[in-house]
């Protein structure tokens, strides 16, 4: 399963997307997050299966259709 | 070179004694463990698993590196203790001399060694020894992922297949007795931690809260009565050493980590 990572620098700033993971399950892709991104000082960290992303519209799909 | 500080002038000679060898010890131990978590970095079952090795021995050989350090307040030649020592002098706990062999055995211990030296270092959160109490925080809270590594990976192992099941019964089972005895028996050197305040735990206290922290997996894999069931055979255990006389950790191992190979390049 695919897990995208996201942290900020600091409390109000907007998370940022700093890349993905494979991981069988939730509790080894918050290990492996920390492992692989953890080299800067984070305020805080997220990690997200890939799937439970909903897509809103996107320009390139389809002659921009915005449903 | 003679140099006592203030930080051990309030240990009485019995205390010092026990505080040294506690924390090389523990010093030794984690870097033979940094060893073990290296030796996966290359050949773990996901490129994420060898980046979390990378990352657990990183953080060993780093807790090791600055509990050497403490013993410069022993009048020792940490130099030579780095890198000037026999196998036989090491004082690593027993599970770690030699490298588990696949990859069941690495994450039992992830969990068996790797928790016993988190359960030893709590026990020094409020230590009379100001330089040991001082630093354990910053220790334990780099531990707690090495401690969700094993245990997601332990699960996995538990749930996966009969095979994989199997596989960590064996490698928690060779390695059992050996974690249990490390935390040594309740002896006059653990007496004397306690007496001092340096630690709030020993021997029989410590393998109490060990077999505590890890029940919750020991029943995910069917293993509540493992330990339960083994009674510490003390018989040739050097209470100093917190290891069993006559078995040591691999020379290649050890001239590895002594950077034997690497001399003439040691820098003051």
């Amino acid at each position: 399963m695919i897990f995208e990572v996201f942290a900020r620098k600091a409390r109000g700033e907007p998370l940022r997307h700093i890349g993905n993971l494979n991981a069988p399950d939730a509790e080894l892709a918050r290990v492996y997050a920390f492992n692989t991104y953890d080299e800067e000082r984070w305020f805080d960290m997220w990690v997200t299966p890939r799937e439970h992303f909903i897509e809103v519209f996107n320009a390139e799909r389809e002659n921009g259709d915005r449903r | 070179m003679a140099r006592t500080t203030t930080a051990t002038v309030a240990l009485d000679d019995a205390a010092r004694s026990a505080t040294h060898d506690l924390i090389l010890a523990l010093a030794d131990s984690k870097r033979l463990l940094g060893m073990r978590y290296a030796e996966w970095i290359l050949g773990a079952p996901e490129l994420e698993a060898g980046i979390a090795c990378a990352s657990m021995a990183q953080d060993e050989w780093g807790h090791a590196r600055l509990l050497y350090a403490l013993l410069k307040e022993f009048d020792v030649d940490v130099e030579r203790v780095e890198h000037g020592r026999e196998p036989d002098e090491y004082c690593n706990m027993a599970a770690l001399d030699a490298s588990p062999d696949d990859w069941a055995g690495l994450i039992a211990v992830n969990v068996l060694c790797d928790g016993a030296l988190s359960v030893q270092l709590e026990a020094l959160r409020t230590s009379s020894y100001v330089p040991l109490r001082q630093r354990v925080g910053k220790l334990l809270e780099e531990e707690s992922f090495h401690a969700a590594h094993g245990a997601a990976w332990w699960r996995r192992f538990a749930s996966a297949s009969d095979a994989s099941r199997a596989a960590l019964h064996d490698a928690v089972q060779a390695r059992a007795a050996d974690v249990l005895a490390w935390f040594g028996p309740d002896g006059p050197i653990a007496r004397t931690v306690l007496d001092s305040s340096v630690a709030d735990g020993a021997g029989s206290t410590l393998r109490e809260r060990f077999v505590e922290r890890i029940a919750p997996l020991l029943a995910a894999a069917d293993l509540g009565d493992v330990f339960t069931n083994i009674e510490p055979d003390f018989a040739g255990f050097e209470e100093t050493r917190r290891r069993p006389a006559g078995r040591a950790p691999d020379e290649a191992t050890i001239r590895r980590i002594r950077g034997d190979r690497n001399r003439e390049f040691l820098l003051d």
